[in-house]
């Protein structure tokens, strides 16, 4: 208690300062935990009860730690693992900062009362109304100053506090790492630190996964080392099963009497069931059960023992399992080769004359499974043994393996420290020195309820320190001579400590085997007064927490400190020794499995396939994601956020990790069947909440729009269609143009001899709506082509051409289709061509100026292309203007052209009409019935549309054509019958005449009887045919009656006979002389045909008065008009 | 020398139609004497050129499925060349009207001798002159229009009569060209004394074809490479294009000639006449600078070549190939650089 004051004493120099610096300044912390270890002192039982967490403060502290620590901070990434205790220090560690300004000169003696105190929480709120007293003057002091005077005011008040302020960073780490109240713990933490780093340096390597990629080469060593320690396991195991029998078992039986729950081995779980132990510690009289009851049932409750846990050997779970991780970590080390096994005498011959005490860590393990070792101490010393002998025998200083061994006593005492202090004792043991205390002890008055807890941390085995680890830590104070001559040598407990600090970290060189020993000494001396809160209190105050602590916190961060920049040292290796070191394990285990299908050179088929698995594609899935953070934290970050983001990443891996799959440290190309190839965003497998598939192609999908596959609508192409409509128009025209022609020559018609000419008007159709997934255009080449095609087939049409022939528009488009991929491709060499330097910069498409512009302009390029293609633009020029422009006029021309010809040809008798037309009417004028021309002329020449009677039927008005043309009549007469029929003045059809058959040819008369018989002989005695009823080629043409009722030319032929004659008569004129006879009746047939010849031109004239009849009728009845109007009747345009 | 004086030919064998060649290079521009190298040279070319369009027209010829070549033919020749065929046009129009006003003044009247003379003058290769003349007489006669075959009336079926009040947009192209050439004439006879000018026109008379049908013939290989008998018509357009290439090529030659004198000049020409030159400045009793030295065959050679250079149009779509360009033999036309009209 003595010691408070003074310490307060030399703090209160630096009050002003370190207050204001308090939570956040590295040297604040530091100047707290030197205060927290004297207050730690004075109320122990203070720091040991708090149990309530401050996780605030931690996160303070946390803060400091991490500003001041950037290089560990880095490799810290994973101190994801802050417990209630280590709050439980911080918030220790506060405490006394808080009390130190405000009261400690006032009541130095006051503090005693304070650790006395039974209820800590009173404690905790006093501390913390005057923290936060404090805190109103402190925390609004600028962030700024807290850094600044750091040191400053430290080294004006003495040497040692300047040390110690260098010192801060380590000290900062170690406060939170180590709750100076609870000393088993900190060397819990210390390795809890050590761990940290590891795993640090392990998350740096994993980051450097995604940056560097390391080479295959060293996998095969990996591999061979790995078979080599597996190896060595399996044959310790073996060796072991041999010996196990022979292995006493080390637990003895319980005893009987009653202690605290807590000494109970209970693990590291021990700490989870911390509080219902300390409960039902504390109301143990209550309980009924017996210790070893109760301890059985815990046992059984809590999780995770280990293959160590023994009931009845205290602290043995603890120790061994650190003691096998620091072996296995050697083991796994890279240069751990030469030292797994016993030297074989056959290598070595005088191995065994100068080695006396031989070690190996084979035999290491072999002691290890055999329960061997009691102590930390033994174990170390067996370490050590193994370097040292190595080092002894290979006394050569350019020996390789010396390097090796140093290498590895190095890595030993970085790993030393893991190893919590526990000497393995009986449970017997261990109760009964329990029981001595119990009655040995008296004065538990404040620490009454400290006891409660206290028992825990005995049963950890971690209570045992003692004044050893002080005495061992003050005897090795010497290096830093100063710090004792400084007043602070008074306050005892902590002076050492720092002291200690620093020689460690001073002197990491010297810190050998001796300072191991001494601290493991210093632990191993195990004084039973630990297990009482009462007896423990001098001690503890002696300095075992402290020094115990800071031997190990300083220890820790002496190897996480200096261990860094001493590997800094060799830098370009570090990252990759590091990596080898981390990936070891995962790389040998990958190259085994690789290697055992190619073993033997060959490939074994029998041998199990790699395959992808699950949880590889997750771990893969997960470091990608984890990659993209880092990178997107990016290195401009700040500290903190470096932090949180590594704490993030880690605790995540961490969770995930626990959930069950076996974290690899590998890169993920050392797995490159589990990698999962990029999946677009569009085709996860994403479900809703009703666990429906969301179809997410959907919003991706877009209708192309229309008009892709369509002649844009140019100027140009208007001009060119409505081209090709006139060209359809006029083509009407002359469709019907020859259909008159063609009625005017022929002299048959069928009924379906002219098709009616009507072209539809071009339309260019789209494509179907298509759905496309993604933007940019479509590629169909099948389309594209379709679309050119149609293009050359309009432009075909343009040139005039009405039909072509498939084959030589598939050309053509070829053709074009070829000379456009040319184009556009020498469009392209020229666009690409390397761009040139300008003196006169120019902004490019982002804006920023930029002395590089194209070698040819975009119109450059154009042209170019076009003319190294044959194409010029004045050829284009003429085109568009002759061949589009002015053909649009001729073609005007020529459907004026056409129309008036059509015109003409439906109305010869216009021309000769006269000055008013009325003359037309003088040959009877049937040609005005038709109402084509009318229409032409744009007359309502019947007054049907006067009447409305167009729209009222719906039908144009116009007469058939072939009615018109007296030609025609002849050939229409019988196939219009109806329309005859309907429409002229109806009879009852005569009953037909019989016809003539040589049976009733003698009912005819006389006179007429030998005409019919030469009649049917000639028909070979077949039944004679009226004219009307033969077929309508051999039919007689009906004379026509004049309107004088006289007929005035002979009767004709029938067509065919006709020709027939005029055939035969060709042939008699040949060989008139011949034949008489003939030659009469020939050329009397002659005549005829020459008075034939003739008549067809008059009854062209005489017929239409006929057909006037026919026709004029609708004139009186509109109804017979219209029915006039037949399908094959044709509009005139 | 590439091509061999063929001594057969009609025209080589009668003086005067070498002369012939020679009265038509000086009304392209030729106004030395050219020497018997050059027009023999010239000579053989347009030969070569003649029948390689007699070749060419049989082959449409055949392959339209006719026997005998026809006016399209050669149209179709020379399809690209609008100013040509639309003079062409023109020619055939008078020429027919001339036709028809001789059948009908069978009878009598003078008009069929005016018109004749144009004819001579048509057919000599200054179509322009030739209309002027008849006058009145022609344009009375309904003049039948030429149709080109790929023209729109060729588009429909029908052939509708001629309306006649339908200006034609191609005669104005015609007169255009026509007055064109008459143009250059006139720059040319400007400042021509009278004797200079009867030359002149004395020469625009020359005609390979006029009065020399057969002998025309004869040299053109019709019988050779075309076993049609040929019509008037054509043995008249060949005329007219003879006269054509021959103006063409001299005009070639000439710009050549003109640009090796411009080089000369400028870099103090070859090595002896650089000394020349140099010696002595230009005297006053030297000969005067006009009367220059006449084409030579060298520039009619590079005349010709620059003629036959193929353009980017004809190798087009070798672009991108390995393929040589391997031209055909070109007929001889305006060079699009330098021509007025399209």
């Amino acid at each position: 208690m003595s010691l408070h004051p003074s310490s307060r004493d030399r703090l209160n120099h630096a009050r002003p300062v370190s207050n204001a610096l308090r939570l956040r300044t590295p040297n604040a912390s530091m100047s707290d935990e030197a205060m927290s270890n004297g207050s730690n002192n004075n109320n122990p039982a203070e720091g040991l009860e708090t149990a309530a967490e401050d996780d605030p403060r931690v996160a303070r502290w946390r803060e400091n730690y991490l500003r001041t620590e950037a290089r560990i901070t880095a490799l810290l990434g994973g101190d994801q693992i802050y417990d209630g205790v280590d709050g439980e220090a911080a918030r220790l560690a506060d405490q006394p900062a808080v009390d130190a300004p405000a009261a400690h000169d006032a009541r130095p003696t006051a503090t005693p009362k304070k650790a006395a105190r039974t209820i800590d929480e009173d404690d905790y709120g006093d501390d913390d109304d005057e923290e936060e007293e404090e805190e109103d003057d402190t925390r609004t002091s600028p962030l700024l100053a807290k850094s600044a005077p750091n040191g400053i005011p430290c080294a004006a008040i003495d040497a040692p506090s300047l040390r110690i302020s260098s010192l801060s960073s380590k000290l900062g780490i170690d406060f939170i790492g180590t709750p100076s109240a609870e000393q088993p713990k900190s060397a819990d933490d210390v390795r809890k630190k050590l761990q940290q780093d590891k795993e640090a340096a392990e998350a740096a390597a994993k980051r450097s996964f995604y940056t560097t990629f390391y080479t295959l080469e060293s996998d095969r060593d990996a591999m061979l080392e790995q078979q080599r320690l597996d190896e060595l396991d399996r044959q310790v195991e073996t060796e072991m099963s041999g010996q196990s029998a022979a292995t006493p078992a080390p637990g003895a039986s319980a005893a009987p009497q009653q202690g605290t729950l807590s000494t109970t081995n209970l693990g590291a779980s021990s700490l989870t069931l911390k509080h219902l132990i300390a409960r039902i510690d504390a109301e143990r009289d209550k309980v009924k059960a017996s210790d070893t009851q109760l301890r059985s049932l815990i046992s059984e409750v809590r999780k995770n023992r280990s293959k160590w846990a023994n009931e009845d050997r205290v602290g043995q779970e603890e120790l061994y399992e650190s003691m096998e991780k620091v072996i296995m970590e050697l083991k796994a080390g890279e240069h751990a080769n030469p030292f797994l096994q016993r030297v074989n005498k056959r290598e070595a011959p005088d191995y065994y004359n100068v080695i006396k005490q031989p070690m190996d860590i084979g035999t290491m393990m072999k002691k290890l499974k055999q329960l061997a070792y009691k102590s930390k101490k033994e174990f170390v010393d067996d370490l050590m043994l193994i370097w040292a002998n190595c080092l002894k025998y290979n006394s050569a200083s350019d020996h390789p393996l010396r390097k090796k061994a140093l290498y590895m006593r190095k890595e030993t005492e970085k790993l030393v420290p893991l190893i919590p202090d526990i000497t393995v004792r009986d449970r017997a043991e261990v109760e009964a020195e329990e029981r001595r205390m119990r009655n040995g002890d008296a004065d538990a008055d404040g620490a009454d309820d400290s006891e409660d807890e206290e028992p825990i941390m005995a049963s950890r085995g971690r209570k045992a320190p003692s004044k050893g680890g002080k005495g061992s830590s003050a005897a090795r104070k010497a290096p830093p001579a100063g710090l004792e001559s400084t007043p602070d040598q008074e306050n005892k407990p902590t002076v050492p400590t720092l002291n200690h600090t620093v020689s460690n970290l001073k002197n990491e060189f010297l810190r050998a085997d001796s300072e191991m020993e001494g601290s493991v000494n210093g632990f191993a001396t195990p004084p039973p007064g630990t297990l009482t809160p009462i007896g423990p209190n001098g001690l503890l105050r002696g300095g075992a927490h402290g020094s115990q602590a800071d031997v190990s916190e300083a220890d820790g961060t002496g190897a996480s400190v200096s261990g860094f920049p001493e590997e800094d040292a060799d830098l370009d290796d570090l990252e990759y020794k590091t990596w080898k070191q981390v990936t070891k394990k995962d790389r040998a285990t990958i190259a085994a499995e690789r290697h055992r299908l190619f073993r033997e050179d060959q490939l074994q088929p029998d041998e199990p396939a790699i395959l992808r698995s699950r949880a590889g594609m997750r771990r893969w899935a997960r470091h990608r994601k984890q990659a993209i953070e880092e990178g997107a934290s990016g290195a401009s970050t700040s500290l903190a956020e470096v932090k949180d983001g590594v704490q993030a990443t880690t605790s995540q891996s961490l969770a995930e990790g626990i959930a069950g799959e076996e974290e690899r440290q590998v890169p993920d190309y050392y797995d490159p069947v589990c990698t999962i190839p990029d999946l677009d965003e569009r085709l996860h497998w994403v479900e809703d909440s009703q666990g429906h598939v969301i179809q997410q192609h959907e919003e991706y999908m877009r209708l192309l729009p229309s008009g892709q596959f369509t002649a844009p609508d140019s100027a140009l192409a208007k001009k060119m269609e409505s081209n090709i409509r006139q060209m359809q128009e006029t083509r009407k025209i002359c469709a019907k143009i020859g259909i008159v022609k063609q009625m005017q020559l022929q002299s048959q018609m069928y009924q379906n001899q002219f098709q009616k000419y009507d072209p539809q008007p071009f339309v260019e159709a789209d494509i179907e709506p298509v759905v496309v997934s993604d933007d940019g255009p479509v590629m169909a080449p099948y389309v594209c082509r379709a679309a050119l095609q149609r293009s050359v087939g309009k432009i075909f049409y343009h040139a005039g051409f009405e039909e072509f022939q498939p084959s030589a528009l598939d050309a053509i488009t070829d053709i074009a289709g070829d000379f456009f991929q040319k184009l556009v491709a020498s469009f392209g060499l020229y666009r690409e061509t390397p761009k040139m330097k300008s003196d006169v910069a120019v902004p490019d498409a982002n804006g920023t100026p930029t002395h590089w512009v194209p070698r040819f302009t975009q119109e450059e390029a154009i042209l170019h292309s076009l003319q190294v293609n044959g194409v010029d633009l004045e050829t284009v020029e003429t085109y568009v203007k002759d061949d589009v422009e002015r053909l649009g006029t001729k073609l005007a021309g020529m459907h004026d052209r056409m129309r008036s010809y059509y015109a003409e040809l439906l109305r010869p008798a216009l021309d000769n009409a006269g000055a008013d037309g009325s003359g037309a009417f003088n040959d009877g004028s049937e040609q005005f019935v038709g109402g084509d021309f009318a229409e032409d002329i744009g007359e309502d020449f019947f007054g049907f549309k006067e009447l409305g009677l167009d729209k009222e039927f719906g039908v144009a008005f116009s007469v058939p054509l072939h009615l018109l043309q007296n030609r025609m009549h002849n050939a229409y007469q019988s196939q219009n019958t109806n329309n005859v029929t309907t429409t002229g003045a109806l009879m009852e059809e005569p009953a037909k005449f019989e016809p003539v058959t040589v049976q009733n040819v003698t009912k005819q008369i006389g006179l007429m009887r030998t005409w019919f018989l030469t009649k049917l002989h000639d028909n070979s005695n077949q039944s004679l045919v009226e004219d009307d009823d033969l077929p309508p080629k051999q039919r007689f043409p009906k004379p026509r009656l004049p309107p004088t009722g006289k007929i005035s030319s002979p009767r004709k032929r029938p067509l065919r006979e006709q020709q027939q004659m005029a055939r035969k008569k060709r042939k008699l004129d040949e060989e008139k002389d011949e034949n008489g006879g003939n030659d009469q009746g020939s050329s009397a047939n002659g005549n005829l045909m020459k008075g034939l010849g003739k008549p067809v031109g008059k009854l062209k004239l005489e017929m239409p008065q006929k057909e006037n009849q026919n026709v004029a009728e609708p004139e009186k009845d509109d109804g017979s008009a219209v029915g006039m109007i037949s399908p094959e009747s044709i509009l005139a345009a | 020398m590439f091509l061999l004086v063929d001594y057969r030919s009609p025209i080589n064998t009668h003086g005067h139609s070498l002369t012939t060649l020679v009265q038509m290079m000086f009304v392209s521009g030729e106004t030395g004497e050219p020497s018997p190298e050059t027009t023999t040279l010239i000579e053989s070319i347009v030969q070569d050129q003649v029948q390689h369009m007699l070749r060419e027209c049989t082959t449409l010829a055949t392959r339209r499925g006719s026997k005998s070549i026809g006016t399209d033919d050669l149209f179709m020749l020379i399809r690209h060349d609008r100013a040509k065929i639309s003079r062409l046009r023109h020619f055939l129009q008078w020429k027919d009207v001339r036709r028809s006003v001789k059948d009908s003044d069978d009878k009598g009247g003078d008009a069929g001798a005016d018109v004749a003379a144009g004819d001579a003058d048509l057919a000599a290769g200054v179509v322009g002159a030739g209309p002027a003349a008849p006058g009145d007489a022609g344009k009375k006669a309904k003049r039948a229009k030429v149709d080109l075959v790929w023209d729109v009336q060729s588009f429909f079926a029908e052939n509708p009569p001629l309306m006649d009040d339908v200006e034609d947009e191609e005669e104005e192209e015609m007169n255009y060209a026509t007055l064109q050439r008459l143009k250059n004439a006139d720059e040319r006879t400007k400042n021509m004394t009278r004797e200079e000018y009867v030359h002149w026109s004395d020469c625009r008379q020359a005609s390979f074809t006029y009065r020399k049908g057969k002998r025309f013939k004869e040299w053109a290989g019709f019988g050779l490479i075309t076993d049609s008998k040929p019509s008037d018509d054509i043995i008249d357009i060949l005329g007219f294009l003879t006269f054509e290439i021959v103006q063409t090529l001299t005009e070639e030659a000439l710009r050549v000639k003109e640009a090796e004198d411009l080089y000369k000049k400028s870099t103090g020409g070859g090595a002896e006449a650089n000394r020349l030159k140099r010696k002595r400045e230009r005297g006053l009793f030297d000969p005067p600078e006009e009367a220059r030295e006449p084409v030579q065959p060298g520039h009619v050679q590079e005349a010709y070549r620059r003629l036959q250079r193929g353009n980017m149009k004809s190798r087009a779509m070798l672009n991108f190939t390995k393929s040589v360009h391997r031209a055909a033999l070109k007929l001889v036309s305006l060079l699009p650089e330098y021509g007025t009209m399209r």
